[in-house]
């Protein structure tokens, strides 16, 4: 993409007229129909279609097929996550969080760990830091897999699926050998991380590596992103303009492939992102066709931050001393991680004891649905689908 | 003939897709039989939690103390003491049951247990019909601590 543009942020957000709610969109299509004005019809979508990535029910309008509104209807996997914490020790709440987006555990775990460590103003080890900042990028490349599989599975690519999960087994097979689970790690504690890693792991983590860089990585672009059957189903599509996503309160890739260039690890580095290097790739037009190659490349940026990770993995503890009883201050405090769905954030307030009194949980993956009708509108129900897979949510975080 | 150059770039994209398939044939396959041929797990991998057995005395490690219970996020786990006639607590547990079906794998009761008396099993074959049947007592547990292949339990040193 020569041609990135890149835009200020904050320039020309505009309101948006608010979509009618779900009553309303009901009521709304009945009385059309009744006067006989519009052939309208209402489509349930889901919450049982395998398109959905889990339980996701959209109430569509249709006109023929082309959609005239889709209302997301969610809270099918609610847990009531927030309100079970609150009689929880802190060490407790982390593996709980772990089944928040449970496809991206790690970026949870640094979310609610580091929110703890801010209000106890507690210092990681660097090696600690470091290793954090490897299993996190790992945790980027298997999400950004997972989605790579399934949204060309949504475009009727079967074989890409099974290509991007044979090399996210590897990755979780890398996990479980240091983490001892292959998808809810519970491995980063308040004040550094469970175990340490061996240099045998590394070497494998190294080897692991340059198979997805040589043969995987170039295999998945000549399957899918530069299949021109892909091109034609993603370009154009499920169009948000910068304004748009600045304004729905989008992050991560959704609002990079607008064009905004905003990444928490540049912007507010929460782990030591500023001693790497690495690229942040922004799109142009905002459509599906940028938001999927702003993952692809992001999957290359996150192998370029491992290496550079192993390459200066300095030796010492990786946990920080801490006292028995863990037992924050009073006071609240604001932890934000870029996970790779984007902005996942912690509000945490403590009230001195040794659990927290509230904690909110900042999810990307429902703001991004609040913008599945602003990208559906003109579309057909083929598109839907793609627009559904492009901003690539998790229901188990949508609802929590 | 900008028609022409689509059909063309998009006919050499499908090859392009083909070939990568064509050069997946002569690899070996990825998956492995599953109820036939076991995953290979490595040390540590979380299964279920059960109860050590001391080697010497035959006894359990645990005294009962209940600080697995306390850690436990969902409250899966629940200790009795054992006492005698006078009331006197006798340090090991009368009952000890395991809820496999709340159970998440956190590893928070091992950690917490300050007389190594739990182990993580990589055992992770744990289904059964009746949902009962998911709550296992303490021989149950130390059973399969005792039978469980000793390679794949994930001991030796504390992860």
């Amino acid at each position: 993409m020569a041609d990135q543009i890149e835009r200020s942020i904050g320039a020309g957000v505009q309101v948006i007229e608010d979509a009618e709610t779900m009553e309303e969109a009901l009521r709304r299509a009945h009385l059309e129909e009744q006067a006989g004005e519009r052939r309208r019809m209402l489509v349930n979508f889901g919450p049982q279609h395998p398109s959905t990535h889990g339980v996701l029910r959209v109430l569509l309008t249709l006109e023929g097929e082309t959609v005239i509104d889709a209302q997301p209807d969610i809270g099918y996997l609610h847990r009531n996550w927030e309100k079970i914490v609150e009689g929880w020790t802190y060490a407790m709440v982390v593996p709980f969080s772990d089944r928040n987006d449970y496809l991206a555990a790690i970026c949870n775990e640094q979310a609610v760990v580091g929110a703890v460590e801010r209000l106890m103003g507690i210092e990681v080890p660097e090696r600690g830091q470091f290793l954090r900042v490897l299993v996190f990028e790992l945790q980027r490349l298997t999400s950004h897999l997972i989605w790579f599989g399934t949204f060309a599975m949504d475009m009727g690519a079967t074989t890409a699926f099974l290509h991007a999960f044979r090399e996210r087994e590897r990755c979780y097979s890398l996990f479980e050998e240091i983490t001892g689970a292959r998808l809810l790690y519970n491995y980063l504690r308040i004040g550094g991380l469970r175990n340490d890693v061996p240099d045998s792991w590394l070497k494998k983590l190294e080897q692991f590596l340059d198979d997805f860089e040589k043969e995987a990585y170039p295999s998945y672009w000549d399957l899918v992103i530069n299949n021109e059957i892909f091109r034609v189903r993603t370009k154009g599509i499920g169009v948000i303009t910068p304004e748009q996503a600045i304004a729905y309160g989008a992050s991560g890739p959704v609002l990079r492939g607008s064009g905004i260039r905003w990444d928490l690890r540049k912007v507010d580095p929460f782990l030591p992102y500023d001693q790497f290097e690495f690229d942040i790739p922004v799109g142009t037009n905002g459509d599906a066709y940028d938001r999927a190659i702003v993952r692809m490349k992001e999957m290359m940026e996150s192998v370029k931050i491992i290496r550079q990770v192993m390459k200066r993995l300095p030796d010492g503890p990786v946990m920080a001393k801490l006292p028995r009883a863990l037992r924050p201050p009073k006071g609240q405090v604001y932890n934000r991680v870029e996970s790779p769905r984007g902005e996942v954030g912690v509000y945490l307030i403590s009230d001195g004891g040794t659990g927290p009194y509230r904690i909110k949980w900042r999810s990307p993956c429902f703001t991004h649905l609040m913008l599945l009708p602003v990208m559906a509108r003109g579309h057909l129900v083929a598109d839907l689908v793609t627009c559904i897979g492009s901003i690539d949510i998790v229901l188990g975080e949508v609802d929590r | 003939m900008g028609v022409l150059n689509d059909v063309a770039r998009a006919a050499k994209s499908i090859v392009k897709g083909h070939m990568v398939t064509l050069r997946e044939i002569f690899k070996p396959p990825m998956t492995i039989r599953y109820p036939d041929e076991k995953p290979e797990q490595p040390k540590g991998s979380r299964g279920m939690p059960v109860l050590k057995v001391n080697a010497e005395t035959g006894e359990l490690n645990c005294t009962a103390c209940g600080l697995c219970a306390r850690s436990c996020p969902p409250g899966c786990i629940e200790v009795i003491e054992e006492t005698d006639a006078n009331g006197k607590r006798m340090r090991r547990p009368l009952a000890y049951n395991l809820d496999m079906g709340k159970c998440m794998v956190c590893n928070l009761c091992i950690e917490a247990c300050p007389f190594d008396a739990l182990e993580m099993a990589a055992n992770f074959e744990i289904s059964v019909y009746d949902p009962e049947n998911l709550v296992f007592n303490k021989d149950q547990l130390a059973t399969i601590w005792k039978n469980y292949d000793a390679v794949r339990i994930a001991g030796g040193e504390k992860l």
